[in-house]
């Protein structure tokens, strides 16, 4: 069963009945949610991660089976069909090749043209079977794993391992990888953040410096704790979720939140994904979504209906209700692009539909 | 002296030279057990450890090199017909009339794949042991521009696409594909394939490039083995689809076939698997046709007869109006020619059930097979000219393109590009390995099994020793010289006692080999080098290889404890082979093996053989350690860590 959900609501009260557009957002606002469970084929309520290709196929990672929708229905593969393990954690796709790399709790595996082949710590270099995440750099698969970061060159088939023996690392615990332009970020649990330069081989490490576990004593001096859950990089910035808070790093300065003094909905943030410079955060009591000025939070009421609290700069809270809900307020995985954006839950899978967007008028378009 | 003088001298020369040998041979003993480590050997002779030298070995040394043909490629207008020649690193331009060589090119590299563009303007060359792909200006007939892929490209196709004009290459040892854009040459993708690509042909839509790949993936050893047909986009370079070839290997072909969307790929329908009790009836391999349409749906079609087997077939051409198909068979010496309008009229009427069949059915191939064409030695590849008319096939091992009218199905004539080479007991022992004549029924030659001499990845169950039982993995024969003794149980002391009568009996099962092509055939297989030798040998360490390299030769654990001598890896796996040619027992005894003690393989190219240990069980190499280790008995692996196994793994595929 999927985490309950529970919201206080207190004054301003939320208000009900046909929503209003939201024309001064700058980024996309969900107007409604279509859920989908096992009901619609999903053999799992836990939905772990969700990723749309670049050919516009769905994958989802459930804790039974990675799954593609097509055709409106779910195709499962599972360790029948040669999947290391069925509970899968992450995803990933080789923007180059179109193939689709899983991570699961035990092994990795590609997926590429209907077949999948895996790899695991006893039949390869992996570093571990526990693979927390996953992405492409240039011609290297980077796999964090419970015992280190995993890197598989696709050209030459050679492993590299990193991991507190000979890397910046606490400890060798990594929990997310995310290549950027030309570093590799990995979120260590208890470590923070590395920075690798693969083509120099370097590593540094970003801590917090507050060295507090649970208080971010003073905001916005680094990363806001080194218990690393997940992290992600989009155009020089680089977003990192914690238990106990969220952060953001633009190459010179870094940003802060945590819960009840930052719009920030919950401190315990699972997840991050970045699409035009807006951060989708999912967490245990909703999503968060923030150009790091505006936030919109999406959460789910103590009846199940759909809760929108929009904060504006300097404004009151305005708090909405929708006719539709997040499938659960246990977000563990995001994927946005342009037209749709998908949640993975703690009980199914959500769609979340955008509400049409203002155009906005150029002053070159104003001036004709 | 007196006569009792001399019977006292002679007794005390003998008991010195006693004595002399006797002290000798306990020291040799003494010696062998302190170095090895080992109490339970006794007299071994010095060259299992010590003179044994690189230099020394007959794959080492200079050899005659051939003009044998490879790939082919014939002009749009049908005049010219260019031949790869990787032997002697050239490519040839011969005029198809007089039939005679009218420019050569040296191409660096064994030029092995050819590929014209579509106006004849391009010759592409894929050069296996250059791993780099090659233009051509046909009209100065000279290099233009070159271009690095993967390793051991062996197949390319030009095809036009609506992205633009493609280039697709096989590369055989690296497992994967090179899609370059042709002018100038960019590598736009490098999908992974299956293992050993080894064919590639595009649909003339450009739609789709289907490329064959020669193995098997190791998986379980005793599952049945399914090597790859990969579908591929060509515009984007993303795989669009993997198709199993099930039960089948040594794929090594592949035509697309214009006007019905068809790929026809030939290959080897092993059965590995069933102990080999006979030879009869297509028991241990049959040849067949796996003919797929572009989204992966593949029926086997047989190639051969019900008595008669058309072994090693590899080379595909298919005409122009994808009604007729020519498949060459290098250990039968013929080419079948196929009625593709018979085949598509059977199939039409068969059901799910008689397609499913249909490739144990050795019968069928009447229904189109329409000739089989006599060819000289060993046809590997074959092209036909745009119209169709014409027909060339690579007589590889006699140095000849054989040219064939094929509205009559008679030779026109050979372009000669050599000897033949039958001076050189090295050509005179390759053609003995490809030549199933000498098998039951002609069902399979040497090749069939160790194809270019090397493993085909399976594992098999030969009757002799008891059926179920000892289930063996092929070794590889590339580097096989110095190794003796042969056998995994290490029976047989030398190839010739490997290949000789003992072979004939328990897998040929018709007469053995001749005496005077046993020695040929030995001196081949010991010319066959380590795979990649010359890409390999002597390079430069990276970090990670030298300190696996330092993990190999460990005398103690990083902790200061001593290994066992007896399970230092370099001692049993002594430099410069890799193998001090004695039977050891590494703990790797499985339920149905009547021994624990199996011959050390050498371990040069042992990155190339997977599967590993003596029934193949290990897939990789790290799953020697992980998975199959007991008791640190095949070397002391328990104090290392992952990146220690790594860096060990990283060494040995250096070798």
């Amino acid at each position: 069963m999927g985490l309950s959900c529970f919201v206080v609501v207190s004054s301003p009260a939320w208000v009900r009945g046909v929503e209003a557009p939201v024309k001064d957002v700058p980024f996309p606002v969900i107007e409604r949610f279509e859920n989908f469970g096992e009901k619609d084929g999903i053999p799992s309520h836990k939905v772990h991660a969700v990723l749309k290709t670049s050919e516009g196929k769905l994958w989802i990672g459930t804790y039974d089976g990675l799954l593609v929708r097509e055709a409106g229905k779910f195709r499962r593969f599972g360790p029948e069909d040669g999947l290391s393990h069925k509970l899968v954690l992450c995803l990933v796709e080789d923007p180059r090749t179109g193939d689709v790399w899983a991570g699961t709790m035990r092994g990795l595996n590609k997926v590429s043209g209907g077949k999948i082949s895996k790899y695991t710590q006893t039949d390869s270099g992996l570093p571990n079977n526990v693979v927390y995440g996953v992405d492409i750099f240039d011609d290297t698969v980077w796999a964090a794993t419970a015992a280190g970061t995993g890197a598989l060159n696709l050209k030459t088939g050679a492993w590299k391992i990193y991991d507190h023996n000979n890397a910046q690392m606490h400890e060798p615990w990594c929990y997310a990888i995310k290549g950027a332009k030309d570093f590799i970020y990995i979120g260590v649990w208890g470590g923070g953040i590395i920075e690798h330069d693969p083509r120099k081989g370097t590593f540094k490490a970003y801590r917090d410096p507050d060295g507090d576990f649970h208080y971010d004593l003073i905001p916005d001096d680094g990363p806001i704790n080194d218990i690393t859950s997940w992290l992600t990089w989009e155009d020089g910035v680089l977003w990192q979720c914690t238990y106990f808070g969220m952060s953001r790093y633009d190459g010179k300065n870094w940003k802060t939140w945590v819960q009840d003094k930052t719009p920030l909905l919950s401190n315990f943030t699972q997840f991050v994904w970045s699409h035009k410079g807006i951060a989708w955060i999912g967490m245990d009591k909703g999503v968060s979504v923030t150009d790091a000025n505006y936030w919109v939070n999406y959460l789910v009421g103590d009846k199940g209906d759909g809760l929108v609290e929009i904060h504006r700069p300097g404004q009151p809270i305005e708090k909405r209700t929708m006719s539709t809900a997040l499938a659960n307020c246990f977000v563990l995985g995001i994927y946005v692009d342009d037209d749709e954006a998908w949640f993975a839950t703690s009980n199914g899978l959500s769609r979340g539909i955008f509400a049409p967007q203002p155009k906005r008028t150029t002053v070159a378009e104003a001036k004709q | 002296m007196k006569k009792s003088g001399y019977v006292v001298v002679a007794l005390v020369a003998v008991l010195s030279l006693g004595g002399l040998g006797l002290g000798s041979y306990s020291w040799s003993v003494w010696h062998v057990r302190r170095w090895s480590g080992r109490r339970d050997l006794n007299f071994v002779t010095c060259n299992h450890c010590h003179l044994v030298s690189i230099e020394k070995m007959p794959w080492a040394k200079q050899r005659p090199h051939h003009p044998a043909a490879a790939g082919m490629a014939v002009s749009p207008d049908g005049k010219k017909v260019y031949i790869a020649l990787d032997d002697v690193d050239q490519v040839v331009e011969t005029d198809v009339i007089s039939r005679k060589v009218v420019r050569r090119l040296t191409v660096e590299g064994a030029p092995f794949g050819l590929a014209l563009d579509s106006h004849g303007e391009r010759l592409y060359v894929a050069c296996r042991d250059g791993d780099r792909v090659v233009a051509v200006s046909t009209r100065e007939f000279k290099v233009e521009e070159s271009i690095g892929v993967g390793e051991a490209p062996v197949a390319i196709a030009f095809c036009h696409t609506k992205a633009g004009d493609r280039l697709v290459v096989a590369n055989s040892i690296s497992d994967n594909i090179s899609v370059l854009a042709p002018a100038p040459l960019k590598e736009l993708a490098r999908p992974q394939a299956g293992r050993e690509p080894y064919s590639v042909s595009a649909a003339p839509d450009g739609s789709v490039a289907f490329v064959a790949n020669r193995l098997a993936v190791p998986q379980n050893y005793l599952a049945v083995p399914n090597s790859e047909l990969t579908l591929l986009d060509p515009a984007r370079g993303r795989v669009l689809a993997r198709k199993s070839l099930q039960s089948a290997h040594l794929a090594e072909g592949v035509a697309a076939v214009p006007g019905r969307s068809w790929s026809i790929t030939p290959l080897v329908k092993v059965r590995n698997l069933v102990p080999i009790t006979q030879v009869a009836n297509g028991w241990v391999m049959s040849s067949g046709l796996a003919i797929s349409d572009y989204q992966g749906n593949i029926r086997q079609m047989p190639l051969d007869e019900a008595q008669d087997y058309f072994a090693d077939p590899s080379g595909i051409a298919v005409d122009a109006t994808g009604k007729r198909a020519y498949v060459a068979s290098g250990g039968a010496d013929v080419v079948s020619v196929l009625d593709l309008d018979r085949l598509a009229a059977w199939l039409a009427q068969a059901d799910e059930a008689a397609q499913r069949e249909a490739i144990d059915d050795l019968s069928l191939s009447a229904e189109y097979v329409l000739a089989r064409l006599p060819t000289g030695r060993n046809p590997r590849h074959v092209a036909l000219s745009p119209d169709g008319r014409t027909l060339f096939v690579a007589e590889r091992l006699q140095d000849t393109v054989l040219v064939v009218d094929t509205t009559t199905l008679k030779p026109m004539g050979r372009i000669v590009l050599g000897d033949g080479g039958l001076t050189d007991p090295i050509r005179r022992g390759e053609r003995v390995f490809t030549l199933a004549a000498r098998t039951f029924q002609h069902q399979f030659s040497c090749r069939s099994c160790h194809p270019d001499g090397h493993v085909d990845g399976l594992s098999y169950d030969f009757d002799g020793d008891g059926i179920g039982d000892n289930m063996l993995d092929n070794r590889s024969l590339q580097g096989v010289a110095g190794t003796e003794p042969f056998k995994w149980i290490g029976k047989n002391p030398t190839l010739a006692v490997q290949c000789g009568p003992r072979f004939a009996r328990v897998l040929m099962r018709t007469d053995p080999i001749p005496p005077d092509e046993l020695k040929d055939l030995t001196v081949f297989l010991n010319s066959l080098p380590p795979p990649r030798w010359e890409r390999k040998h002597n390079r430069p360490l990276t970090p990670a290889q030298e300190r696996g390299r330092q993990v190999f030769f460990a005398t103690m654990t990083p902790a200061g404890k001593p290994i066992p001598r007896e399970r230092q890896c370099h001692v049993c796996h002594r430099p410069p082979l890799y193998t001090n040619r004695l039977l050891s027992a590494v703990g790797t005894k499985g339920p149905r093996d009547t021994t624990d003690m199996f011959d050390t393989p050498h371990l040069l190219g042992v990155a190339h053989t997977a599967p590993y240990l003596h029934d193949g069980r290990a897939k990789t190499l790290e799953e020697l350690w992980t998975i199959y280790q007991t008791n640190d008995l095949h070397g002391v692996s328990s104090y290392m860590n992952k990146h220690q196994l790594n860096d060990l793994v990283e060494y040995l595929k250096t070798l």
